[in-house]
């Protein structure tokens, strides 16, 4: 589903550059649900901007459902994005002027679906969500757990092949935490793929596998039992 | 394009911050109302001036003569150059071709009469050609005939003025005036513009020069060009300034003893003046337009700047970069437009409420036509849509990846 043969990724600095993703080789399937864990700059994040084509890469090759990623336009790079890949973020970016509903909608817009079915099809997948009665409430009457079961809702209303969530419970407490990742869980159980940065071992445990970065390079790839330790609170692989 | 979710988010970015909006619509609005409110000042005194040339033919050339102020081939200064008959006759028949010609005489202050009224109105004695020279609009009965010359007869054409103010409402046609105490009939009234024109009373030139002058004198000449272009008509001029310098013996330089004035050349003249004006209006509205474009642009660069992450998380979210290019680009125009209309629409009422009270000689009907107007709309479009250009093409640079990280 998702291929990377020696990626390579650098910013630019003064006076030379900072390599970022030194040479990473990667194969996800369809219906995984990973973790990339890591230390602060080992180059997490910047693989799943790669990966979600939101980042371009310097070096090696990127192939998406087959197809080679390398030297898209941004016209291109946006279809895909909005064909395969949802997003979720960790601060939400929700759009603060619309709705629940208008922000789940949002993705459809870009898909030209006619506004009769954004509506629906967003009113559906906030009832997936629990959120069906929150639909025309603003980002700002709403929880941190109301608004990234929102976030979920607007990365899934498109029917991706892949959700990249970007440390998604950064921003919530532990017991809100397990909900989103429960969410989440049940997203990957209907077959999509479920690929998340974090830094936390407990969200790591809840995955099917785990990939450890470290400055730039994989340094472990494995299921989450074998790479994730049990945390003192108990926590460990699902 | 211009859909629901595109008007909500326009509304959003007007209302998010009223006072900004409202400031940087009244630069805009400011401005167009400049432009309005020149363009009609323009007008009003291009309106004044042409009310001045009143309905006169433009293809006309107007032969005057006053006292000579250079001695010539042994002749003082200070003689007056006396038009007759037989100048029109010589003009018309040896100098120049043309299809219509008349001579004029005028007298100011003709006592007029009728049932006990009484008013003073000019008296012109003109030919029955003078009707196409002088574009006189009859409104009833008929103009002057040539039976009317040869039989010297004793019937005249009235304006409106004449009738409102003598005959009360009365129809006039068929009526007999006192005029300078000799009985008229009254056989045609005609309304035009300019300044005398409505209270002329017209009568055979020949009855007048036999009742009143007892000679064949005239005031005046005036001679249609027919279809002849400026050149065709300035060697009319030509020829008649010279034959009438060589017939009266008047200095070449002379400017004051014979005046030939083609309409066709002031006309061509008072156009290149006023199109000078115009533009001058134009360039100075523009400028002060352009002034409030840069504020709306500003404006637009600030917003771009406020909704970077918003714009990453679009993109993101499957938005192309002319998805995000055209929202910036409307909004810029929306606010530029609305803004826009409202300090046109502010122009063109401050234009009609002060018409009535900005009435002169030389200035009159400040106004606005569809043309000025269709051009200002078009021109707060393009500039509503390069303000908001570059901020536009600035927003679709970023990357979604800064964008996600911009805080």
């Amino acid at each position: 589903m998702l291929a990377l043969r020696r990626i390579e990724k650098s910013y630019p600095l003064a006076g030379g550059s900072l390599p970022v993703l030194k040479g990473i080789d990667l194969d996800i399937e369809q219906g995984e649900m990973v973790a990339i864990m890591g230390s602060s700059g080992s180059g997490k994040s910047t693989l799943l901007n790669v990966l979600g084509l939101l980042d371009g890469f310097d070096g090696g090759g990127y192939d998406l459902d087959g197809v080679d990623m390398a030297g898209l336009s941004e016209k291109q790079a946006a279809r895909y994005r909005s064909q395969f890949l949802g997003f979720v973020f960790q601060s939400f970016n929700l759009i603060a002027f619309k709705t629940a509903l208008e922000n789940v909608a949002l993705p459809l817009f870009y898909q030209k679906v006619s506004r009769r079915q954004r509506q629906k099809r967003a009113m559906e997948m906030l009832g997936k969500m629990g959120m069906d009665d929150r639909a025309h409430h603003l980002p700002s009457e709403l929880s941190g757990g109301q608004k990234q079961r929102v976030a979920i809702a607007r990365a899934l209303i498109t029917s991706p092949r892949v959700i990249l969530a970007d440390e998604p419970t950064g921003a919530l407490d532990s017991t809100t935490s397990s909900e989103v990742m429960g969410v989440l869980r049940e997203v990957n159980a209907s077959g999509i793929t479920v690929i998340i940065v974090t830094h936390e071992t407990d969200i790591a445990a809840k995955c099917d596998r785990v990939i450890r970065l470290l400055d730039g390079v994989i340094i472990e790839d494995g299921l989450s039992s074998e790479v994730v330790e049990p945390t003192a609170n108990g926590a460990g692989p699902v | 394009m211009l859909n629901r979710e595109t008007w909500i988010e326009i509304a959003h970015t007007v209302t998010a911050n009223p006072l900004r909006t409202a400031l940087t619509g009244l630069s805009v609005g400011l401005g167009i109302f400049i432009l309005v409110v020149m363009q009609g000042l323009g007008f009003g005194l291009q309106n004044g001036v042409q009310q001045d040339f009143g309905d006169e033919a433009k293809n006309t050339i107007w032969v005057r003569t006053g006292t000579t102020t250079l001695a010539y081939r042994g002749r003082q200064p200070n003689r007056y150059v006396q038009l007759h008959n037989e100048d029109e006759d010589r003009v018309t028949e040896q100098v120049v071709e043309t299809p219509a010609s008349s001579g004029r005489l005028r007298m100011w202050g003709s006592v007029v009469q009728y049932q006990g009224e009484q008013g003073n109105y000019p008296m012109v004695g003109v030919e029955p050609d003078f009707d196409d020279l002088d574009l006189i609009p009859l409104t009833g009965g008929r103009w002057l005939h040539a039976d009317d010359l040869a039989m010297e007869s004793k019937v005249c054409v009235i304006g409106e003025n004449v009738i409102n103010e003598l005959f009360k409402g009365r129809p006039p046609i068929g009526e007999y005036i006192l005029l300078r105490g000799v009985t008229f009939r009254v056989v045609g009234h005609f309304s035009k513009n300019g300044r005398w024109g409505n209270s002329m009373v017209y009568v055979p030139l020949t009855t007048m020069q036999r009742l009143f002058q007892g000679n064949d004198e005239l005031g005046s000449m005036v001679l249609s060009t027919g279809d002849e272009d400026l050149e065709g008509s300035s060697a009319m001029v030509d020829a008649i300034d010279s034959d009438l310098r060589l017939r009266y013996a008047v200095h070449p330089e002379d400017q004051r003893a014979v005046r030939v004035r083609d309409n066709q050349e002031d006309f061509a003249m008072f156009d290149r003046v006023f199109r000078g004006i115009r533009l001058f209006i134009w360039i100075i509205g523009g400028f002060t337009l352009l002034a409030g474009a840069i504020g709306v642009a500003n404006i637009m660069a600030i917003v771009v700047k406020e909704r970077t992450v918003e714009i990453g998380v679009r993109k993101a979210l499957g938005a192309t970069s002319g998805s995000i290019l055209s929202l910036i680009v409307i909004e810029a125009i929306s606010l530029t437009l609305v803004s826009g209309a409202l300090g046109l629409m502010a122009g063109v009422a401050t234009l009609n409420l002060a018409a009535p009270y900005a009435q002169h000689d030389y200035f009159t009907n400040p106004e606005v036509n569809l043309r000025v107007t269709l051009t200002a709309l078009i021109v707060l479009v393009v500039a509503g849509a390069l303000s908001g250009l570059f901020p536009a093409l600035r927003a679709v640079r970023i990357r979604p990846i800064e964008a996600l990280r911009y805080e």
